[in-house]
C-alpha cells in the first residue's frame, strides 16, 4: 500500500510538471513552429491572462469565464504586437528576439507603474482530496487536464480545420501557400495571436495558484525556453514529448532533493540532450521517418 | 609589435587614419582631466558607469562579430561578481588579494564560460536556441542565489543571503611601498578603469582586426563557407564567447567592488536585457560604437531613473523596439558612417 | 593514374529511401572530372558525403589513401580538398578583397597576401569591385568570387557543385577557362555540372549517375554516344538551369 501511494504520489507530481511545461510552452511552440520566431515577451502574455483573469473573477465573473477572458485578451494584444512589430521583422528571426525583448521589458514595468507591485489574488478553487497517506490539490488535476486538453484542441485545429491546412502550408512553403492565394500575413498574425491566446490562457489557469505580480512571466519562461528547445519545431512530435520527458525529470530531481534542484536539473537535462540531438525531439523522430 | 599596432585599425572596426586618432587622444586627454573639474560624486558615478562597459564590449564581441546570441552574459557577471565576494570576505585585502581575487573570480567566469560553450557550439546550437538558453542559464542562476537565505548558505565567512544579496566586501585595493591605496568608488578608482577600459578597447580592437576577428565575421556572415575555408567554426565562437565572458564576469567583479556588494537580481530577466539594449542601441557590429552607445544609454538611464526606475526601464525597452525596427544596425553606426560619409565628400570637393 | 579521391561501396540512406548505394567512385590526380545525372539521382547527396556534410551509413571515402569518412568538413579542407558551392557561399557583407583575404591568411600574410589578393582579383576579372561588399556583386561575379576563394586554399582537388549554375554562355565560357588554367597548374577537378556545353568544354571523363548509383563512365564522347544514358535522361525534359537538385 506504502509503494501504491508513492506510486500515485510520483505519478501527480509528473503529470504537475508535464502540465505546467506544456501549458508554459504551449504558445511560445505555436508560434516558433510555425513562424521560427521567438517571442520573448512570451512570459508578460502569461502575465496578461494571469491579471485579467484576476481583476474579471474578482469583479464577479465565474473563475472559467474569467480564464477565457484572460486568453481572448492577451490574444488580442497579440495581433495588435504582431500587427505593430513583429510583421516588420519577418525574416529576421535574430531581431524579433531582440525585439520582443524589448516589449517583455516595457510591459513588465509598466504594469509595475500602472497597476503596483501585487495584485490580490483568487484563492485556488476545488479544494483537496485524499489518497492513502497523502493529500492533493484538486485544481492540480484540473491543470493536468487542461494540458491535455491544449494538446488535444490544437491538434483538431491544425489538422481538421481550414486554417490549419493553410497554416500548415505556409510553414512548409510560404510562397506556394501565397501562390494558391493564402494570405500569409493574415495566417502569421492569427498564428501569433493564438500564441498569445494560449500564454494568457496559461496565465489564467495558474492564476489562483500564483501571487499575481508584473514578474510572474518569468516563473514560466525558463520552463518554456527548455521545452521548446528540446522540443523543436514540432508542437507534437516536439513539444509534448519533451514536456512528458523533461516533466519526469523535474518531477524526479524535486523529489529527490526539491523544487530548486527540479528546476535547476532539469537546465543541465537539456544542455546534455542538445548536445546529442541538436535539432530536438522532433529533429530526432523526424529524422527517422524522414 | 609593429604589426600588432598596425591592427588598431582594419575592416572590422569603424574609424581610421590621423582624424580618428585625433579625436580619440582629445577624449582620453578629457577622461584623464575630467576629475579636476568634477565633484567626487560624479567621478564615482562615472566609474560606475565603466564598470559595465567591459560586459557590453564582450557582448559585442560575442554577437556582433562572432553573431552568436548570448543574452546570458549577466550569469557570468554575476558568478563572477559572487566569486569576488567570496574570496575577498574570506581572504581579506591585504597584500593586493583583491586583485588576486578579481583574476581568479574572472578565471571562474571564463573556464564557466568555456564548459558551457563547449555544449553549446560543439553541440552547433544556433541562432535563437543559443539565445533561450543562455538566457534560461542566468534565470536559473538568479533563482538559485535568490534561495541561499539563511545561515546554512555559507562559503566559509561569506554568507550569500539570498534574495538580499552579498555585502561587506573589500574595495579594490592596490598594495604600495608607503601602505595600501585603496581604490574607493572615485578619482583613484576612476583612473583605474580608464585605463582598464583603454586597454580592453585597443586590445579588442586588435583582436577583431586580426586573423582571429577576420575568421570570427566570416562566421558570422556565413558559417558553412567558413568551415569550408578550413576554420573550425567551432573553436571560433567557443574562443569569442570565452574572451566576451570573461569580459563580463570583469564587469561583475568591478561592479562588486565598486559598490560593495552584488545579488541575484543582477542576474535576472532586467539585468540581462540591459547589455543587449546597450550594445544594440550603440551598434553591435563595431566596439567603438557599442563604447559608445553604451556610457550614453547609461547616462540616459540614469537620468531617466530621477521619475523612477521603472519609467526608465520602460523607456529603455521601446528604445530597443524602436532601434531594432528602425536603425538595426544601431545609432552611433550610423551616425559614424554618416559622419564617415560627409568627410569623404568634403574631401572630394 | 592514382586515385586522389575514392570512395569504396559508400551508402547514404534517408530512412526506407537509398539516395546513394555503394557508390565506387574514383577522381584521378589531376584530372577533370564530370559527375553528371538526372534530377533525383542523389548528385548533391553524393557531394555532401565528399564534402563532409552528411555521414554515411556504409562505405568509406578516401583522400589520397587516407580514409577521411569520419573527418569533419574543415579537417577534409585543411587536407587539401576545396570546394564551390551550388548557391555561391562567399560572406555577402564584407568587401571582396575582404573575402579573399579570409581564405588566403591561412598560408599568407603581409605583402605578399596583398600582392596575391590583386593576382586574383585579375585572374577572377573582379579587380573593378575590390571594394564593393559581396552582396552586391551579380551572380556570375559571386561565384566566381567563391572559385576565387576555393583556389585560395592551394588544393590538389577542387570539388565544384554547379559552378555555372544562374551564368550566362559567356560566363560559363569564361568559368570554363578558369577550371582549365587550374588543372594545368595540376589542380584535380570534380565538377557536378547540368550544362552538357560546359562539360564538353572541360571533362576528361564523365560519370553518370542515377537512382544513386553509377550508371556509366568514360569519355566525353562515349558519355554523348551512350544511348543507354540518353534514355534515363527521357521522361525529363531539359533541366531548369537553375533548378535545385533533389
Amino acid at each position: 500500500m506504502a509503494l501504491l501511494d508513492s506510486a500515485f504520489a510520483f505519478l501527480y507530481q509528473l503529470g504537475d510538471a508535464f502540465a505546467f511545461l506544456v501549458l508554459a510552452a504551449c504558445g511560445l511552440a505555436v508560434v516558433f513552429g510555425m513562424m521560427g520566431v521567438i517571442n520573448l515577451a512570451h512570459g508578460e502574455f502569461i502575465m496578461c491572462g494571469a491579471y485579467v483573469t484576476v481583476a474579471t473573477t474578482r469583479a464577479g465573473l465565474p473563475l472559467p469565464l474569467g480564464i477565457l477572458a484572460g486568453s481572448l485578451v492577451a490574444g488580442a494584444i497579440g495581433m495588435v504586437l504582431e500587427r505593430l512589430v513583429i510583421r516588420h521583422l519577418y525574416g529576421r528571426p535574430l531581431d524579433t528576439i531582440v525585439a520582443t525583448w524589448g516589449v517583455s521589458l516595457a510591459a513588465t514595468q509598466g504594469t509595475l507603474i500602472l497597476l503596483g507591485s501585487s495584485m490580490p489574488g483568487v484563492g485556488t478553487p476545488l479544494g483537496s482530496f485524499t489518497l492513502g497517506s497523502y493529500s492533493y490539490s484538486t485544481y492540480r488535476v484540473v491543470l493536468m487536464l487542461a494540458a491535455l486538453g491544449v494538446l488535444a484542441g490544437l491538434y483538431l485545429a491544425f489538422n481538421a480545420t481550414r486554417f490549419g491546412t493553410l497554416a500548415r502550408a505556409t510553414i512548409q512553403v510560404p510562397h506556394m501557400a501565397e501562390a494558391l492565394g493564402v494570405d500569409t500575413r493574415k495566417v502569421y498574425a492569427l498564428t501569433f495571436g493564438i500564441g498569445a491566446a494560449l500564454a494568457g490562457l496559461t496565465g489564467g489557469l495558474y492564476a489562483p495558484t500564483m501571487t499575481i505580480v508584473p514578474t510572474m512571466g518569468t516563473t514560466f519562461i525558463m520552463e518554456a525556453f527548455v521545452t521548446v528547445v528540446v522540443g523543436g519545431a514540432d508542437i507534437f512530435l516536439g513539444t509534448a514529448p519533451a514536456a512528458l520527458v523533461l516533466g519526469a525529470v523535474r518531477a524526479v530531481l524535486t523529489s529527490w532533493q526539491g523544487q530548486l534542484f527540479g528546476q535547476i536539473g532539469l537546465l543541465v537535462a537539456v544542455i546534455l540532450v542538445i548536445r546529442v540531438l541538436p535539432r530536438g525531439i522532433s529533429g530526432l523522430i523526424l529524422r527517422e521517418r524522414a | 609589435m609593429r604589426r600588432l599596432l598596425r591592427r588598431l585599425e582594419g575592416p572590422q572596426t569603424l574609424g581610421r587614419g590621423p582624424a580618428f586618432w585625433a579625436a580619440f587622444a582629445i577624449v582620453l586627454a578629457l577622461a584623464i582631466a575630467y576629475p579636476s573639474f568634477a565633484d567626487g560624486y560624479t567621478v564615482g558615478n562615472t566609474a560606475y558607469f565603466f564598470c559595465w562597459v567591459f560586459m557590453a564590449l564582450g557582448l559585442c564581441l560575442i554577437w556582433g562579430y562572432g553573431g552568436a546570441l548570448s543574452f546570458g552574459q549577466t550569469a557570468f557577471f554575476g558568478l563572477s561578481g559572487y566569486a569576488y565576494g567570496v574570496l575577498t570576505l574570506n581572504v581579506g585585502a591585504a597584500y593586493g588579494f583583491t586583485i588576486a581575487a578579481v583574476v581568479l573570480a574572472v578565471a571562474l567566469a571564463a573556464g564557466f564560460a568555456a564548459l558551457l560553450g563547449y555544449f553549446l557550439f560543439f553541440g552547433r546550437i544556433g541562432g535563437v536556441f543559443l539565445g533561450i538558453i543562455t538566457l534560461s542559464v542566468t534565470l536559473a542562476l538568479e533563482r538559485f542565489m535568490a534561495q541561499t537565505a539563511g545561515p546554512d548558505w555559507r562559503i566559509g565567512a561569506a554568507r550569500l543571503n539570498g534574495y538580499n544579496g552579498m555585502s561587506g566586501m573589500p574595495p579594490l585595493t592596490v598594495p604600495w611601498f608607503d601602505g595600501d591605496i585603496v581604490l574607493f568608488p572615485d578619482v583613484a578608482l576612476y583612473y583605474g578603469l580608464l585605463g582598464l577600459l583603454v586597454v580592453t578597447y585597443l586590445g579588442l580592437r586588435i583582436l577583431v582586426n586580426a586573423r582571429f576577428g577576420n575568421v570570427l565575421v566570416a562566421i558570422r556572415e556565413n558559417p558553412e563557407r567558413a568551415e569550408m575555408l578550413g576554420y573550425d567554426v567551432r573553436r571560433y565562437q567557443l574562443g569569442a564567447f570565452v574572451i566576451g565572458s570573461a569580459l563580463a564576469g570583469l564587469s561583475g567583479t568591478l561592479y562588486t567592488a565598486w559598490g560593495q556588494y552584488i545579488t541575484p537580481s543582477s542576474m535576472g530577466l532586467t539585468a540581462a536585457a540591459l547589455p543587449v539594449i546597450w550594445v544594440a542601441v550603440g551598434g553591435r557590429s563595431d566596439v567603438t560604437a557599442t563604447l559608445v552607445g553604451t556610457l550614453a544609454v547609461l547616462g540616459g538611464f540614469q537620468a531617466l531613473t530621477i521619475y523612477g526606475s521603472q519609467y526608465a526601464l520602460v523607456v529603455m525597452g521601446l528604445l530597443l523596439v524602436v532601434v531594432v525596427l528602425a536603425a538595426p544596425e544601431g545609432l552611433v553606426v550610423a551616425l559614424m558612417r554618416g559622419i564617415a560619409r560627409l568627410t569623404r565628400k568634403a574631401a572630394a570637393r | 593514374m592514382t586515385a586522389i579521391l575514392e570512395t569504396r561501396g559508400l551508402d547514404k540512406h534517408f530512412g526506407g529511401l537509398h539516395v546513394t548505394n555503394g557508390v565506387d567512385f574514383s577522381v584521378g590526380d589531376g584530372e577533370v572530372h564530370c559527375l553528371i545525372g538526372p534530377n533525383g539521382a542523389g548528385k548533391s547527396t553524393f557531394f555532401r558525403l565528399l564534402i563532409g556534410e552528411y555521414t554515411p551509413e556504409g562505405g568509406q571515402v578516401l583522400y589520397r589513401g587516407e580514409d577521411i569518412t569520419a573527418l569533419k568538413p574543415f579537417e577534409r579542407v585543411r587536407r587539401g580538398l576545396s570546394v564551390k558551392f551550388q548557391v555561391p557561399g562567399i560572406f555577402p557583407g564584407l568587401t571582396v578583397a575582404h573575402n579573399l583575404e579570409i581564405a588566403l591568411q591561412h598560408h599568407l600574410e603581409g605583402a605578399s597576401l596583398s600582392s596575391e589578393i590583386r593576382r586574383l582579383l585579375d585572374f577572377l576579372n573582379l579587380k573593378e569591385a575590390a571594394g564593393e561588399r559581396a552582396g552586391t556583386l551579380s551572380h556570375g561575379q559571386k561565384q566566381w568570387l567563391e572559385i576565387g576563394m576555393a583556389i585560395s586554399l592551394k588544393p590538389r582537388l577542387l570539388l565544384l557543385d554547379e559552378p555555372t549554375a544562374g551564368m550566362s554562355p559567356a560566363e560559363t565560357f569564361a568559368t570554363g577557362e578558369m577550371v582549365q588554367a587550374l588543372n594545368r597548374d595540376g589542380v584535380a577537378i570534380l565538377a557536378i555540372e547540368h550544362d552538357m556545353a560546359f562539360v564538353r568544354q572541360i571533362a576528361q571523363r564523365v560519370t553518370v549517375l542515377h537512382v544513386g548509383r553509377i550508371f556509366a563512365q568514360g569519355s566525353t564522347d562515349e558519355i554523348v554516344a551512350n544511348e543507354a544514358v540518353a534514355a534515363i535522361y527521357l521522361g525529363e525534359t531539359e533541366a531548369p538551369r537553375r533548378k535545385q537538385d533533389a
